[in-house]
């Protein structure tokens, strides 16, 4: 009696358990799965949204008409779209990853954990801020009569010129790499602070007993423990990166130039909404997919082979 | 380590670099705040006053009523909230409830289930907005909260965060309410989900602020103004020619009112919220 008993309970707590899981899974099946997969399928025709002509089979056309090496003087082609976003991508997360690592690592020498407390939650403010939000603030500081001009004539000794930020196509790309790292840079900060924070503090007591400095500490002992977090924070901010739309949206739409900041997920939103050419932005949707699995599987790598022990 | 009393220079150029950092963040956002208090002729002016003088209470009023006169304002903002509100709380709750099936049941599949979730991660909204918009199109959702809402019911992260918390959860509770004849159901309603407070926290900021910052999603679905969010109100109104720059600022603002509170009741979920990213890594 006892085992037949005991095993239907199991089966029913089996039950149980996939009860719980199948609404979740049916959502991901209907709005991820499915999609992917209907973006790559459509991406092999000629779709157009309001066509009354059946879409036909193009094979990879779409494909080659992104990589097309001669539309590459067309500067709102494919190809410039990935220079940009490969430009603003570098372009962010590079001072993003130094300098966020850098005020961590100040911030945790503080040695008042109420000033500690405070520049994370100052330093965490624009984050709360929506994109739409930021860029708005952004868009009149970069204003010719803004504060950007103000300040950028202060520092640099040059009264009364005007740095074109939102006309002049390297300009336009360093306003939206300054508004995107202004947002993001609190949230790097905190990430860094809660990995220096995993750190025993023991070890930089025993190097300091053996004459280390702090500077020979900071690059013998706080970086290599730290390697983990830097690559998941560098892969993390890459990825935010690549999904850039607002900001790049609100300066078009403002007015700016579109071939500077023609970034991929923005080159999608026109192609495919605007323009109603479906097939040609799912193959953009597939490039850009691709190229993030690809950076995700690079960190899943990383991260599994360089597990560090203290 | 560091001590005010003993300053050398490294540390006062320590100092310096984190004050310039400071204003750095924080002075947009003063700008914002005391933008929308003046004309904006006071707001191009050079050089800028950081002090109003007096204070601007039609910059208010228009971002409120609109350049028409609409008061779509009201209902974009409202809008947002309700999407929001309800993608915080579907989530949390398939969320919990995915996780604590994954966390505490035994069934065939369980770890290829967790993986399909997981590999969900990997598929970002961008690339399968276009697929999206065509569901949304065949089923007659667009300027809908349903369209608004159905591609956000629930996250992967959320449910992996959930796991993760509960499979600490001691399950001699589960067992002996089980004993005391609580159904499966019962169980998960009024102990389970009660007790993971602070993923439930963080969660449903991370959920509420997506959808109160999502504009890619709402432009391709609301189009008829009345099913416009606030982000679109933000960017539709800074970009008509006929606005001027305090009453830019005042939307700005009475738009971030909202995370304000919440950033400032919450802390340290919010912190908290972009640490557990951490947990990633293991």
């Amino acid at each position: 009696m006892v085992p037949k008993k005991s095993y239907s309970i199991e089966k029913k707590q089996a039950r149980w358990g996939f009860a719980f899981v199948i609404p979740s899974l049916v959502f991901f099946s209907v709005f991820n799965f499915y999609p992917i997969l209907n973006a790559f399928y459509m991406s092999f025709f000629n779709r157009k949204a309001l066509s009354k002509a059946p879409p036909k089979f193009i094979g990879l056309d779409n494909y080659m008409r992104l990589f097309n090496p001669e539309t590459a003087s067309n500067e709102l082609s494919f190809i410039n779209s990935l220079k940009s976003t490969m430009v603003f991508t570098l372009g962010t997360f590079i001072p993003l990853l130094i300098l966020s690592l850098i005020i961590a690592v100040f911030i945790s020498q503080l040695s008042s954990n109420k000033s500690k407390k405070f520049l994370q939650v100052a330093y965490y403010c624009p984050a709360i801020l929506s994109s739409v939000v930021a860029a708005t603030i952004w868009m009149l500081i970069f204003d010719p009569r803004g504060l950007g001009n103000q300040w950028m004539n202060i520092l640099m000794g040059t009264p009364g010129t005007d740095h074109r930020w939102l006309v002049d196509p390297v300009m336009e790309q360093v306003s939206t790499m300054v508004i995107y790292f202004w947002k993001y840079i609190g949230y790097f900060v905190i990430l860094f602070i809660t990995g220096l924070a995993s750190i025993p503090p023991t070890i930089y007591e025993a190097s300091t007993i053996d004459g280390a400095n702090k500077w020979q500490n900071f690059w013998r002992i706080t970086l290599p423990l730290l390697k983990p977090t830097v690559v998941l924070v560098s892969v993390m901010a890459m990825l935010q990166c690549l999904k850039t739309f607002s900001t790049q949206y609100m300066l078009y739409s403002n007015g700016a130039p579109r071939a500077p900041i023609n970034v991929i997920t923005f080159n999608i939103y026109i192609t495919g909404i605007q323009q109603q050419y479906l097939s040609r932005a799912s193959a953009m949707s597939i490039v850009l997919f691709v190229l993030m699995l690809s950076l995700t599987l690079v960190q899943f790598k990383t991260t599994k082979s360089e597990n560090v022990e203290y | 380590m560091l001590k005010l009393k003993t300053l050398t220079l490294p540390k006062i150029l320590i100092l310096l670099f984190l004050f310039v950092m400071l204003l750095f963040t924080l002075l947009p956002i003063v700008f914002m705040i005391t933008a929308s208090m003046m004309t904006s002729r006071q707001i191009v002016r050079m050089p800028f006053n950081w002090i109003p003088e007096g204070f601007q209470w039609e910059n208010f009023a228009k971002a409120i009523q609109g350049n028409d006169k609409t008061y779509i304002f009201l209902r974009n903002i409202a809008n947002s909230l309700i999407v929001s509100t309800t993608v915080a709380v579907t989530t949390v709750m398939l969320a919990a409830l995915t996780g604590y099936g994954l966390a505490k049941f035994k069934f065939k599949g369980r770890n290829t289930v967790f993986m399909m979730i997981m590999a969900t991660m990997m598929i970002p909204f961008e690339a399968i907005m276009i697929p999206l918009y065509m569901v949304v199109m065949v089923l007659h959702i667009q300027n809908s909260y349903i369209g608004l809402i159905l591609p956000f019911l629930v996250s992967a992260f959320g449910i992996f965060q959930m796991k993760q918390y509960l499979t600490t959860f001691p399950s001699e509770f589960l067992d002996a309410a089980r004993v005391d004849g609580m159904g499966e159901f019962g169980i998960f309603t009024k102990i389970v989900f009660p007790n993971c407070k602070p993923v439930i926290a963080t969660l449903a900021i991370l959920s509420f602020r997506g959808q109160w910052d999502n504009l890619l999603w709402p432009l391709l679905v609301s189009q008829s103004d009345k099913m416009k969010t606030i982000p679109q109100y933000i960017s539709n109104f800074a970009l008509e020619r006929s606005t001027d720059e305090g009453a830019m600022m005042a939307a700005a603002l009475l738009a971030s009112i909202p995370m304000f509170l919440l950033f400032m009741s919450l802390t340290k979920y919010f912190i908290g919220g972009s640490a557990v990213y951490e947990s990633r890594k293991g």
